[in-house]
């Protein structure tokens, strides 16, 4: 064993004197000053959803599929106006109202109505009657065939939302023990759960940013993400500590070489689903998706690569010294 | 050959069989025999919601004209005219159908319908989910905590009222969520009918008073409520329709029900203790009024004619009204109206009133487009996937079979949702997604290991042994991250973590070993 070490040490050393270049010449000789970037990005992150709160009392602006409301979708055949619409809507209604439209490779294919109800005790049947007569003025020959509504009930969505945070955690909490069960070692364990925890944070953070209002499906992303976010933090991982040839370096270098290949797939995967998808659903998880992959690209490889690079190298040098 | 392979293969085979792809749809499938009609008198039946999709009975022709589909079958039944008796063929049977009478005064355009609901014949047994096929769902909520004796008595009841109201591709289920509320989640494929929505939100308790003194209630005192046009509908002896007060125009409707001898009774009782008085419409009628009250809440008010008084009858007449912008509004709403009131009358109440917490009408429509659309996404997103493993490895020996896996693992998630009969949904296709993004996350993990240069020396159990590692501690993960969300919020996200928890292990047990071994046994990492 000690023997093992020993020779680590010593191919780590010789790694040392080889020349680096460019980008790996920087990523090798600053890797604790980089570790600077995820803890800002931590920081701001927590600031933006503080300042978020102290303003509305929400950790996030959600949709009327958490909140209550209407969402009416009509298909479209022929392109519609859709700042008239709005405008019309505006006039005849009180609620709050968000209209989109959804766009399949640049033709406009459908349009979102949302409404939260204007009082707790609103009649949302017919509010859905008020909606569907002012679309009509619009389309004139519109049929129950042409559209989708959906309704939700403040208090549904309510303790849907209350559950799903909840599950959220929970399944974090449940994430964590398996890793520290899995890697049965402090510190590696903690900046994956950390790198994990980061990546949520921020991507939550650019959900405020960028004005999204989480639906039901939004939830399900940031659930997806626990899941694409700890793959290359154990394959990081794994590499850095159930291996032992060459530096520490190396094998982060290594890790770096699939991880990247992973997140290009991915990152492929996502883009293409976001430029043909027409289901606002799935729009807002791939939305989610895209910025928690690039967040989790610089958690992962800056943030947990640079504690566990720090981390290992301090134990190998320490069991080569015994 | 390799063990792994054949496991992947069986399985590829058995979902094809569950799924059971259809390449002739010709014909007509029947959704639904409304009761009474004359589909129904032909012995024709409802499929019940068990029937997998491309085992439901198929119109094949009528009059031995072939029915191509469901354009096509509308067309063929109005060119039948009124009583004319005729031969409909389906894959089960042939049955003789005869045309209804044209109503009295209906015009000659008005369409004679035998009673079925027909929809295009389903091209595989993947049950799709009401976000995708169209359709109403209303998510239910007991106004107060029931035992789950109650919860199964309300379900029965519900499915009951949708079976008399003539409904019967449903699906009812109850879910509880992490705080202990209990949910009743009802979904009607293919029929956009919001209207339904309030004769399950009702509780029903209806009650005839007369004096402030319940005379008789729905349930057991009513022992048979007439449902067919001769002795229910709009009732023109009292006027029938007439313009309404401030525009519009109202209806009244009627129907016969019979009432138990013990009900008579009480009613004789009550109608004994009222004095006769002369009524405006010229005539005697009793002091009182029969009131009908549904849920609390008076839906009419009936004159009890004097010659009444003291004597236990058991046939009368429940009335009521609806209104509407037009007469032909108003006769919809009426009718409407006596259909929810007869059913409620059938059924009987139900233990506790609900509240609609949900309601969604999806249109087929819409939801054609989106399964339409989601094929190209999922294909394009394979498509791109695969290009950026070719760019990296240069190699198709590498980058067709993470195609081949990754539709492997879609496919046999499919399979096995059509083998259980689970519906799939949107967020069930967001389930399919992780799995399958997932799976070339632990597919780049095993090539990566199998073409690392530096060290030869190792063997292949080794190598995979690693990758497997790596690929189990992430499958653990996704998956206690998905078990709290198995009853979170009424369970409206269990199709996203059943899925998920399904296609993962689907995945790591048996197409993404055998992608290992194809990888150890085809590709080399000097073969460059």
């Amino acid at each position: 064993m000690g023997k093992k070490k020993k020779k680590s040490v010593l191919e780590q050393k010789k790694a040392d004197t080889t020349k680096r270049l460019g980008i790996d010449k920087f990523y090798h000789d600053y890797y604790k000053q980089l570790l600077i970037i995820p803890f800002v990005l931590l920081l701001l992150a927590i600031i933006v959803i503080g300042i978020n709160f102290a303003q509305t009392g929400m950790l996030v602006q959600t949709g009327v599929s958490l909140s209550g409301g209407l969402t009416l979708s009509v298909s479209l055949n022929e392109p519609m106006d859709k700042l008239a619409l709005e405008e019309r809507l505006r006039e005849e209604l009180p609620n709050d109202l968000l209209v989109r439209e959804t766009v399949e490779l640049g033709v406009q294919r459908a349009i979102t109505i949302q409404a939260a109800p204007a009082r707790v005790d609103e009649d949302l049947l017919a509010l859905e009657g008020q909606v569907i007569s002012v679309v009509t003025e619009f389309i004139p020959t519109l049929s129950t065939q042409d559209y989708t509504v959906e309704i939700v009930g403040p208090t549904l969505g309510q303790a849907f939302l209350r559950q799903t945070v909840f599950a959220l955690i929970f399944a974090f909490v449940l994430m964590s023990i398996v890793v520290f069960y899995y890697f049965r070692s402090f510190v590696p364990s903690f900046a994956i759960v950390l790198a994990a925890f980061s990546n949520m944070v921020i991507t939550l953070a650019a959900v405020i940013l960028m004005d999204i209002r989480l639906s039901t499906a939004g939830i399900a992303a940031f659930l997806m993400l626990i899941g694409y976010s700890v793959d290359t933090d154990i394959l990081l991982s794994t590499r850095v500590l159930k291996r032992k040839e060459k530096s520490v370096y190396d094998r982060i270098k290594s890790a770096i070489g699939t991880g990247l290949l992973m997140n290009a797939s991915t990152l492929a995967a996502i883009t293409a689903s976001l430029l043909i998808t027409r289901s606002e659903a799935i729009q807002q998880i791939m939305i989610i998706l895209l910025v928690g992959l690039i967040v989790d690209m610089i958690n992962t490889w800056i943030q947990n690569a640079g504690i566990l690079r720090w981390y290992a190298e301090k134990v190998e040098s320490e069991g080569g010294r015994k | 050959m390799n063990f792994r392979f054949i496991l992947l293969i069986l399985l590829l085979i058995l979902s094809y069989i569950a799924i059971n792809p259809q390449f002739d749809t010709d014909g007509a499938a029947i959704r639904q025999v409304e009761r009474g009609s004359p589909a129904a008198i032909a012995g024709i039946e409802s499929p019940t919601g068990a029937v997998a999709p491309t085992q439901r009975e198929v119109i094949q022709s009528i009059n031995g004209q072939p029915v191509l589909d469901v354009q096509n079958y509308y067309a063929l039944l109005l060119g039948l005219s009124p009583n004319q008796t005729f031969a409909l063929q389906t894959n089960e049977a042939t049955y003789r159908i005869t045309m209804p009478e044209r109503p009295e005064n209906a015009s000659e355009d008005l369409f004679l319908d035998i009673g079925l609901t027909v929809y295009e014949v389903p091209s595989n047994n993947i049950r799709k989910g009401l976000d995708l096929s169209g359709g109403t769902r209303v998510v239910l909520q007991p106004e107060e905590r029931v035992v789950p004796e109650d919860l199964e008595l309300i379900i029965d009841n519900i499915e009951q009222r949708l079976n008399v109201f003539g409904l019967s591709d449903i699906v009812i289920r109850s879910s509880r969520d992490l705080a202990g509320d209990d949910f009743i989640i009802v979904e009607i494929a293919g029929a956009q009918q919001s209207e339904v929505a309030e004769l399950l939100a009702n509780q029903g308790v209806f009650e005839a008073r007369i004096a402030n003194q319940t005379v008789f209630s729905g349930g057991d005192d009513i022992i048979f409520v007439c449902r067919t046009p001769d002795c229910s509908g709009i009732d023109t002896r009292q006027g029938g329709c007439s313009p309404a007060q401030g525009g519009g125009s109202a209806c009244r409707f009627s129907f016969s029900i019979t009432l138990s001898q013990a009900a008579a009774n009480r009613q004789a009782q009550a109608t004994n203790a009222l004095s006769i008085v002369s009524s405006p419409g010229g005539g005697a009628s009793l002091s009182e009024p029969l009131d009908l009250y549904l849920d609390g809440e008076l839906i009419d008010s009936l004159s009890i004619s004097a010659d009444l008084r003291g004597r236990p009858v058991t046939d009368i007449q429940i009335s009521g009204s609806g209104s509407g912008a037009t007469q032909q509004l108003a006769i919809e709403d009426s009718m409407a109206n006596m259909r929810q009131l007869q059913t409620i009358l059938v059924t009987g109440s139900l233990p506790v009133s609900l509240d609609i917490v949900k309601m969604d009408s999806i249109s087929p429509v819409l939801g054609a487009e989106f399964v339409r659309n989601a094929i190209i996404m999922a294909l394009v997103a394979v498509l791109a996937v695969a290009t950026i493993i070719f760019i990296r490895y240069r190699r198709l020996l590498v980058s067709i079979p993470v195609i081949v896996t990754m539709l492997s693992e879609g496919f046999i998630i499919l399979g096995f949702a059509a083998l259980i009969g689970w519906n799939l949904d949107l967020v069930a296709i967001a389930g399919i997604l992780i799995v399958v993004g997932t799976g070339v996350d632990h597919q780049i993990v095993i090539i990566d290991e199998a073409l690392r240069k530096e060290e030869k020396a190792r063997s292949w159990r080794e190598r995979f042994k690693r990758a497997f590692f790596i690929i189990f501690a992430a499958y653990i993960t996704t998956v206690v991250a998905m078990i709290p969300l198995m009853s979170a919020g009424a369970g409206l996200l269990r199709g996203f973590a059943i899925t998920t928890i399904v296609g993962a292990t689907i995945g790591v047990l048996v197409t993404r070993p055998a992608f290992a071994a194809f990888i150890e046994r085809y590709v080399h990492e000097d073969d460059d």
